[in-house]
């Protein structure tokens, strides 16, 4: 019988598997993919039941105590409440599809094994970060999938190009968890307790001042900036792609970037009470959804535009949570995992068909990748927001969000969805149409690797009918987002889940029009320039600055080596110099005459030494015996 | 139970140190088993000291006490508080794997292991004396083989390293001594008894000038900036397992003193200094950070984190907060395994390519796979990544300075984590990852007994991060009673 207290099994079967596979891989069948797979598989399947608990039992919050300091305990507390089995659902059916497909994709590969294990603990971990209802076990699992992030962009650690993305990862996204610990501290300063829902609680009862919440509001937005990869913590984003495609598709695109959303989501009663704050997710991703937009227009590796895209999609997400309307953020969040994912494995299979992944190297693979070029057509529709799939719908909800609060932004969130669409279509369009520039040298991926594929496309086309279905107890899912589940609203304000009665959910016909004529355009555009396969020569005005990122990289990497590193050596100069040259050697002059005596005591003669300590000691006891008296 | 653990725990490195002296000096194995047998008696006692020793009771516990100097009040007296125990399980840990890693010095071997027996015979007396003046003796009996071990077993610039290791901590100890005579003259009850001491309230001034006196003595041995530039010379002259102890328990002996002698004894000395601690120890930890980032040599980044990370442990000392003086005895724990870790694999690595240059090594991991993983381990868990030991002493260094409101300092703490970071991974990076050099392709990875020596310390690493609880809760006993006199936060 699952009920919801059993959610703890979720996050433990992945790191049963991780435990075997590290420790035992070698010695098992498929150096311990198999197992990674079964207890993430299982882990998927018990998910169904999960979700059924909490229809019945309602949202719920269990907490087993970690340590205690003085008084206080830390608790390893988790929630299950509909933000967190959706969420649940979303890593755990990903994770097992992408392990499959990876079976094919990795292959052959020296370290198979390792791939499993890492890909195993950082199911593990995400699952730990969606369910944790503390602040300390969520920065906990946090920083560990920031671990596996590192370890699987560096996957082939003999490549320099993978070794420095993935040092940049990590340190990049650092930069932005100094923010998050230090928000996270205030708010332990502010409240006494690491548990969300008290927080929650004591923020609603405005037990925290105004000053206060929104800094550590702010600076827990960096952490969550860094990992979702906005702007300007975004650059590691794209360098990551140097990792193997089925870790694009997992951490990169479906579940680790969304952490920040999440963190997001999950306190967002604080975020709904510190304002400026809110503004601030709003500003930030609507200039990471146009900013990304505009770069993917001029990459030409297609796992780099895809990476763009991510940012771009992640900025909807945040700006739909900045205008308040978490459901459809949450919701497009799910939309956005099963698309992406399919965009990714889709990449994937052309990589591994024609060891290229350069537009200018690819064109008119439709016919030699038959289902890799349908299928990722079905996730470029739904990238786009092409009318009745699944990112059309997800998209028009956080479109009805901006709507209600300024028609600029909406404007602006319409444009960028044409963009949207172009870039997508040019892939698409350059990869699978035109003259085949492979020569037939193209080959189709194994079953293994499209039954995945196949899997994707299913929810990518027909998630968007959630809006118009019952999901459990609910009347659609951003009803159960919101928390109507049939269960008084008391019981989320208990344990701090969110709970919003009556969110609009119907799209209008505004929205659903303009959208559809956007994403149409787009695609319209992107397949009238490209169908032929022509190469384009003429540059567009400023497409330099596209080309060099508005040179925020450029910015970093100044900062890094003309500041900090100068920095560093000057410090280290300085210690040596002044420190200890000037310091310790000059004013080491005098006792150097007596240390050169010592020197001479230098024979390694033990007995000589234990007597000088022995005679040192009686000259001390003496000493005081005289003086004593 | 009547066995003496503690005078078990303390003197079999002295007997196992007498009983080298004796064996003929070629039977290079039979003085391997000698050192092993006695560092793991040692350790064997201090794992029974933790385990015996009642967390709910708290206070000292295990004492034991035979009057030496009636005359004039010194007396050999032992017993462990909370701290204690948890500072002689690492002293165990470490000088059971040093011995581990250093079987393959063949240079006189009958008289490194004799020293390294000695020097951590007065580790463990230092960490359960309560006797001052014994509390001294020990701390000298621990500080004074390094000249030798550094002197004749060392490498790159030995001789300067160890005279001024030698030179500058000595010049502590006088301070300290001077300090410890100070309390001894002013206290009138002719005692170097710890506990009658402590019911003594010293003048205020007294208090004050004997409080700086052990800060400065004490914190040269802690590394406390800028009294820390005998440590990473010392380190890199150092032999692998001297080393090892030095970082990993030496230095904390410094930190140790501060709690147990100066913040128990002078609690108005330490409202005045403590404020001073802060600041030097944030000093040391980004100063730290960032002269690491531009060594070149393995083992003076770990030299200069070391003194970085013992900046959080000063950090969390004068935090004058229950939680963060927690955090700076698990950091003390913590830095203590992760740096023995650090400089168990340097020296496998150095001992086969005779270099410590980052910048000649590359790809190492296809070569040592063992070495570079624990490394690499070791490396995370000073970089604050959870599930590793070193994550929970800095967050509850970080907990106990914002609930002192020092936010200054947080947001520099939390800042050198990520330069802590950067140089770590830049590290890994460079000698780890990349193409392997053909120049390294012999290399070969780690013996057995390395492998089982860094794995032993890598587990440590990873069992406090997951579950500390059996650590902090003899900490917490034991530093609750020291914070409240100072009035600090619980």
């Amino acid at each position: 019988m699952v009920t919801t207290a059993s959610a703890w099994l979720l996050p433990a079967l992945p790191f049963l598997a991780f435990l075997l596979t590290a420790t035992l891989g070698r010695w098992l069948p498929g150096q311990g993919a198999g197992i990674a797979i079964v207890l993430t598989g299982a882990g998927a399947v018990l998910w169904a039941p999960l979700l059924g608990a909490l229809f019945v039992e309602g949202p719920q919050l269990y907490q087993p105590v970690w340590f205690t300091v003085g008084g206080d305990a830390l608790h390893v507390s988790y929630i299950v409440d509909p933000l967190a089995a959706l969420v649940l659902g979303v890593v755990l059916i990903c994770s097992t599809h992408i392990q499959v497909y990876a079976l094919g994709y990795m292959g052959g590969e020296a370290r198979f094994g390792w791939f499993f294990a890492v890909v195993a603990l950082f199911t593990a971990a995400m699952l730990g970060l969606v369910l944790s209802a503390s602040l300390l076990t969520l920065y906990v699992c946090w920083e560990v999938v920031g671990l596996c992030s590192y370890l699987l962009i560096g996957f082939w650690f003999d490549r320099p190009a993978a070794v420095e993305a993935a040092k940049k990862a990590f340190i990049t996204t650092r930069v932005g968890d100094v923010g998050l610990l230090i928000g996270i501290l205030l708010l332990f300063r502010a409240t006494g307790t690491l548990d969300i829902p008290a927080i929650v609680t004591a923020v609603q009862q405005g037990a925290i001042d105004g000053g206060t919440l929104t800094a550590a509001a702010i600076l827990v937005l960096l952490g969550a900036f860094g990992k979702s990869g906005q702007f300007p913590l975004h650059v590691w984003l794209p360098d990551a792609m140097e990792g193997p495609t089925p870790v694009s598709a997992l951490i990169h695109a479906a579940t680790m970037v969304t952490a920040g959303v999440y963190l997001v989501a999950r306190l967002f009663p604080i975020f709904e009470a510190a304002p400026v704050a809110l503004a601030v997710v709003a500003a930030v991703g609507l200039i990471s959804a146009a900013g990304a937009s505009l770069l993917a227009l001029v990459q030409t590796d297609i796992k780099r535009i895809l990476a763009y895209s991510t940012i771009s999609q992640l900025g909807l997400m945040f700006a739909a949570l900045g205008t308040g309307f978490l459901p459809a953020a949450i919701f497009h969040l799910t939309t956005h995992a099963a698309f992406k994912a399919l965009l990714f494995l889709a990449a994937g299979s052309v990589i591994h068909g024609t060891t290229r992944q350069k537009l200018d190297e690819l064109g008119g693979l439709r016919r030699s990748l038959p289902v890799t070029a349908f299928t990722m057509l079905a996730g470029a529709a739904a990238l786009a927001g092409v009318p009745l799939t699944s990112g059309y719908f997800s998209k028009d909800e956080i479109l009805l969000g901006l709507l209600d609060r300024s028609t600029l932004l909406f404007v602006a969130t319409l444009a960028v969805s044409a963009l949207t669409a172009f870039y997508t279509f040019r892939l698409w369009v350059r990869a699978f149409l035109g003259p085949d520039q492979m020569h037939g040298h193209a080959h189709e991926s194994p079953a293994v690797m499209l039954g995945p594929l196949v899997a994707f496309t299913v929810p990518s086309l027909l998630l968007g009918f959630l809006l118009f279905i019952p999901f459990g107890p609910s009347a659609n899912i951003i009803a159960f987002l919101a928390g109507e589940t049939g269960h008084p609203p008391a019981q989320y304000a208990e344990i701090g889940s969110y709970y919003h009665a009556h969110h609009e959910a119907t799209p209008n016909g505004l929205v659903l029009g303009t959208s559809a004529a956007a994403a149409l355009a787009g695609a319209g555009a992107a397949w009238a320039v490209y169908r032929s396969g022509a190469r384009i020569r003429r540059r567009l005005p400023g497409a330099a600055v596209l080309e060099r990122g508005f040179f925020i990289d450029a910015l970093y990497r100044w900062l890094t080596t003309q500041v900090v590193m100068r920095l560093s050596a000057f410090f280290a100069w300085f210690d040596r110099r002044w420190v200890n040259d000037a310091g310790v050697n000059g004013a080491g002059r005098l006792p150097a005459v007596v240390g050169g005596a010592l020197r001479t005591l230098q024979t390694g003669n033990l007995s000589t030494y234990a007597l000088a300590i022995v005679a040192g000691m009686a000259l001390i006891a003496g000493i005081i015996l005289w003086s004593g008296r | 139970m009547n066995i003496p653990l503690l005078s078990l725990m303390t003197l079999t490195p002295l007997v196992g140190a007498l009983v080298l002296l004796v064996l003929p000096r070629d039977r290079h194995g039979l003085i391997r088993a000698v050192a092993l047998a006695a560092a793991g008696i040692s350790a064997a006692a201090a794992v029974a000291v933790f385990l015996v020793y009642d967390t709910v009771r708290a206070g000292f516990q295990l004492a034991e006490r035979l009057p030496w100097l009636p005359q004039i009040g010194i007396d050999y007296a032992l017993a462990v508080d909370g701290s204690s125990v948890v500072m002689l399980l690492l002293t165990g840990i470490v000088i059971v794997t040093g011995v581990l890693i250093s079987w393959r010095v063949d240079y006189r071997p009958k008289d490194f292991f004799a020293l390294l027996l000695l020097l951590v015979a007065g580790v463990y007396g230092v960490f359960c004396s309560t006797d001052l003046f014994f509390f001294f003796f020990w701390y000298e009996v621990a500080v004074l083989p390094m000249y030798l071990l550094i002197a004749v077993w060392g490498s790159t610039n030995k001789e300067y390293g160890a005279l001024k290791l030698t030179l500058m901590l000595v010049a502590g100890s006088i301070l300290i001594w001077i300090g410890l005579l100070m309390l001894y003259v002013a206290s009138g009850i002719n005692s170097f008894d710890l506990f009658r001491l402590q019911h003594i309230t010293f003048d205020p001034l007294t208090q004050s000038i004997a409080f700086l006196l052990f800060m400065i003595g004490f914190g040269v041995l802690a590394g406390m900036w800028p009294l820390h530039t005998w440590s990473p010379d010392g380190h890199v002259a150092a032999p692998t397992a001297v080393s090892m102890l030095h970082a990993g328990v030496l230095m904390k002996l410094g930190a140790f003193g501060i709690l147990r002698i100066a913040m128990t004894l002078l609690p108005e000395g330490a409202r005045i200094w403590l404020p001073v601690l802060l600041v030097l120890a944030t000093v040391n930890v980004i100063y730290g950070a960032l002269s690491a980032m531009s060594q070149r040599d393995l083992k003076y980044v770990i030299g200069y984190s070391s003194v970085s990370h013992m900046g959080y442990v000063l950090m969390g000392l004068a935090s004058l907060s229950l939680i963060g003086t927690t955090g700076a005895v698990l950091q003390m724990f913590s830095h203590g395994i992760m740096t023995a870790l650090f400089f168990a694999m340097v020296g496998v690595i150095y001992d086969q390519a005779h270099t410590r240059d980052i910048a000649a090594f590359r790809g190492l991991i296809c070569t040592m796979p063992a070495v570079s993983v624990l490394f690499i381990l070791a490396g995370l868990a000073s970089l604050g990544l959870p599930g590793l030991s070193g994550f929970v002493a800095e967050f509850l260094v970080f907990s106990g300075l914002a609930q002192a409101q020092a936010w200054l300092f947080v947001v520099l703490a939390v800042v050198g984590v990520a330069i802590t970071a950067t140089y770590v991974l830049r590290l890994i990076a460079r000698v780890f990852f990349g193409p392997p050099e053909a120049a390294w392709r012999a290399l070969r990875d780690g013996t057995p007994l390395d492998v089982a020596a860094g794995a032993s310390l890598a587990f440590v690493l990873v069992a406090v991060g997951l579950y500390p609880a059996p650590l902090i809760g003899p900490i917490v006993g034991s530093v609750l009673p020291i914070v409240r006199r100072l009035g600090g936060v619980e």
